[in-house]
């Protein structure tokens, strides 16, 4: 094994990626203020669950409004845990606002997004309105009764904004009307696009993360790591 | 909070490896439910029953021996969530207690025939294609004897599973 894992490392430099990411110095913190640290790599498995999950339900779903709904109850009725898989997905985009608007806090209210790391900061909340993206989408997906009334009320919503509102919801909605074309859209959105630019905005704010390191917890009468510029 | 090691060796575990292990087993934990179920879905395909496909498709007791009957149904195919619906017609004799079911095309070139009742035969309008009563090839081009379905009694309602079945030249 050893060998083959030496192979490897010489030709990737994996080890010393896996160390650069697993074995860096993190700050200490006591108590519960250490379990603040850990949203971030929470965000990280429900976004991992919901990129599997969500992968399993694409396969039986058809973003059509005469098989919509159908192939849902298809996949909590006829595939084998289609329900439970179903049900991590919807109960992980709940799960990921809330851990996403967490980290959000911890970082505001400790100071994190302070100097240097304003770029992470500007990613995260970039990465918190694709967040809020996905789940816009991903809700109109089941094309049940609430499915289609809360997307008409978010569309309503963006068209009220002034002079270009008319506009937005026209391009939401992929026309004048709710319907097919808003389905295909929302769908394609969801699992095409939306993916894309989280996967690359991930990429930044974890590269970013590891780059700056992580900030220590706010102290009294002491400037923060990085505050004090040379 | 020191533990033994369980391999007894006197070696001592440390707080920190203890809690190493207890998080890794959680970790595992949770990823084997997670991948077991993505996995049971994944595969679940194989073992999904369908729809056997009978049909209702009449009364028995409309069906008189030595008078076959051509009904015709609409059949109701489930494929996943979709359903298609689409005309289709059998042809029953019935001998006894016996119920047999033709599928309606000619073996020659799938064109429909129909019963005779003066012959007491199965013609065929495209190639004067004759079959008997059982089926079988009387005259004309037809290569074998009519494909059957599979026919059962329910209730009084008879059932038809449209897959058909070759019969033997």
């Amino acid at each position: 094994m050893k060998p083959v894992l030496d192979w490897i490392f010489e030709r990737t430099g994996i080890d010393r990626v896996w160390e650069a990411l697993m074995e860096r110095h993190i700050p200490e913190a006591e108590g519960s203020v250490s379990w603040l640290y850990t949203l971030g790599s929470a965000a990280m498995f429900v976004f991992t669950v919901q990129a599997v999950t969500g992968a399993l339900l694409a396969m039986n779903y058809v973003p059509s409004p005469d098989h919509a709904y159908d192939s849902v109850k298809f996949i909590g009725d006829k595939v084998i845990l289609g329900g439970f898989i179903r049900g991590l997905h919807h109960w992980g985009a709940s799960f990921m606002v809330v851990i996403v608007v967490l980290h959000f806090m911890r970082t505001y209210f400790m100071g994190a997004y302070k100097y240097p790391r304003e770029g992470t900061w500007m990613v995260g909340i970039a990465l918190l309105g694709v967040v809020i993206g996905f789940g816009f989408t991903g809700y109109l997906l089941p094309w049940d009764q609430k499915a289609y009334w809360a997307t008409m009320v978010g569309t309503n919503i963006a068209g009220q904004t002034p002079f270009v509102g008319p506009i937005i919801s026209k391009i939401l909605k992929g026309g004048v009307d709710m319907g097919a074309a808003t389905l295909t859209r929302f769908y394609a959105i969801h699992v095409l696009i939306l993916p894309a630019i989280i996967g690359i905005l991930i990429g930044a704010h974890l590269f970013l993360v590891v780059w700056h390191g992580i900030s220590e917890p706010p102290q009294r009468a002491k400037p923060s790591d990085g505050q004090e510029k040379p | 909070m020191e533990h033994e090691s369980p391999s007894g060796s006197g070696a001592e575990m440390t707080r920190r490896t203890f809690l190493t292990w207890v998080s890794g087993a959680c970790a595992a934990a949770i990823g084997a439910v997670l991948s077991a179920s993505g996995l049971a879905y994944f595969v679940s395909p194989a073992f999904r029953k369908d729809d056997e496909g009978w049909v209702d498709v009449g009364r028995l007791a409309d069906l008189k021996a030595g008078a076959p009957l051509k009904l015709d149904y609409v059949e109701r195919r489930k494929d996943a969530w979709a359903t298609t619906e689409k005309r289709a017609s059998v042809w029953l004799v019935k001998d006894g207690d016996k119920v047999t079911a033709f599928d309606p095309r000619c073996t020659h070139l799938g064109c429909p025939f129909r019963w005779d009742d003066a012959k007491k035969q199965f013609l065929c309008p495209c190639h004067a294609g004759v079959f008997a009563v059982d089926g079988k090839v009387v005259s004309g081009p037809p290569p074998r004897p009519l494909d059957r379905y599979s026919v059962k009694v329910e209730a009084g309602r008879l059932l038809v599973n449209s897959k058909p079945i070759r019969s033997e030249a």
